[in-house]
């Protein structure tokens, strides 16, 4: 076994996150942050955040089912270890999208119904082929779907709508980087653990390869989908009028366009797949 | 205290390597005494310095005590790479040891 694994434990974990970062947070934020309000008293602007919001749940929800589902098909107690503390990471990160949306104004009786509302089908179209991997013990491809391929995606959503609130939203900010910093360590786990496994074992490489392309299929598709039906100002702007300098991969957030941001957002998780599976010995497969 | 440097190379050097005082940078996502060995990296346009070199995996920029140069060993605590430096074209670089 590699000596990697030693680092999976939930001593350091503990150290890290919960004494650490996390440490005088209250749901991942300060314990005197709020959410701004001219985002609360506009109504189309609220709006624009639940929806986001929702997304994150849906995705984070995915993430949960994923990782508990994946400690009983690991083949070793250290990832058992490891997948044990991001299945916390994760039910945390539902947690406190959850309480996001309570705090922009969505009653606990009407939180299902305002994730079926706002939830974007091919979001729960990506995470079916995940699960359908975890369901079936398949460590490997579950590992690809859920640490680097979602997650992958993850890292660099969060990134970039944690560029867009740094200056206009301090408490949702805030929020993001400790799942930020959560995710560190989940891409961490997919790269290192597969990077070894996927050596050991290259006739996985073809199957696992066509779940990243599924999987990316409906990826793009959830992007495209999401910002045709933002509003035409990013989430960047706040409805005072108060714009933020925010950049993001080279784009001033508060003037793209939605295809300017879809497309940045998109080509910086491609990006960032083909560099990953290359490094871990997998060929990106493009779903065109 | 740990340096994330944990190995250098062996072959013979043509000067001493230099010595680097960290101070605390803000990075809180590792435990309080390994935190001066780490930062936030700021984007293409962010240059290292010799004692410094860029997780790939995560994007943190590790920080050592003494120069980096290729061959080096380090480790990037916040997502739990094994690294190794190599030079191309003239730039150090991480590579993750699987």
């Amino acid at each position: 076994m590699a000596d990697f694994l030693a680092n999976y434990s939930i001593q350091k974990w503990l150290e890290s996150c919960p004494q650490g970062y996390l440490e005088d947070t209250v749901f991942g934020h300060g314990p005197d942050e709020r959410e701004p309000d001219d985002l609360l008293k506009n109504e189309s602007y609220r709006e624009q955040q639940i929806r986001t919001t929702v997304q994150l749940i849906a995705g984070e929800r995915c993430a949960l089912a994923a990782s508990s589902g994946l400690v009983n098909a690991a083949p070793d107690q250290a990832s058992k270890t490891f997948l044990a503390t991001q299945t916390l990471d994760e039910g945390r990160h539902v947690e406190i999208f959850t309480q996001r949306l309570y705090d922009l104004g969505i009653k606990p009786d009407d939180l299902e119904s305002t994730i079926k509302t706002y939830i974007n089908p091919h979001l729960g179209k990506f995470a079916e082929v995940l699960l359908e991997k975890v369901d079936k013990k398949d460590f490997v491809a579950g590992v690809v779907g859920q640490n680097i391929v979602l997650e992958g995606m993850a890292f660099s959503v969060f990134e970039m709508l944690h560029t867009g609130a740094l200056e206009t939203n301090p408490k949702f900010a805030h929020t993001l980087s400790g799942t930020i910093a959560d995710e560190r360590r989940h891409v961490g786990f997919g790269e290192n653990r597969i990077g070894e496994l996927i050596r050991r074992y290259p006739e996985r490489k073809a199957d696992v390869q066509r779940m990243q392309r599924d999987m990316t299929k409906h990826m793009l598709a959830t992007f495209h989908e999401a910002f045709s039906r933002s509003p035409a100002v990013a989430d960047t702007v706040a409805p005072s009028g108060r714009k933020s300098n925010a950049t993001y991969q080279g784009l001033k957030l508060a003037e793209a366009s939605n295809e300017e941001m879809e497309s940045a957002l998109s080509a910086t998780v491609l990006g960032e797949f083909k560099t990953r599976l290359g490094r871990i010995g997998l060929e990106y497969q493009s779903p065109v | 205290m740990n340096d994330p440097l944990e190995t250098a190379r062996r072959a013979p050097e043509r000067r001493p390597r230099q010595s680097f005082e960290l101070e605390e940078t803000g990075f809180n996502e590792v435990p309080k005494r390994f935190r001066k060995f780490y930062r936030r990296w700021r984007g293409p346009k962010d240059k290292l310095a010799p004692n410094e070199a860029l997780c790939p995996v995560c994007k943190v920029v590790i920080r050592s005590t003494k120069e980096l140069r290729a061959g080096d060993r380090v480790y990037c605590m916040p997502c739990m790479s094994r690294l190794e430096l190599v030079e191309e074209n003239g730039v150090l670089l991480a590579k993750v040891i699987y």
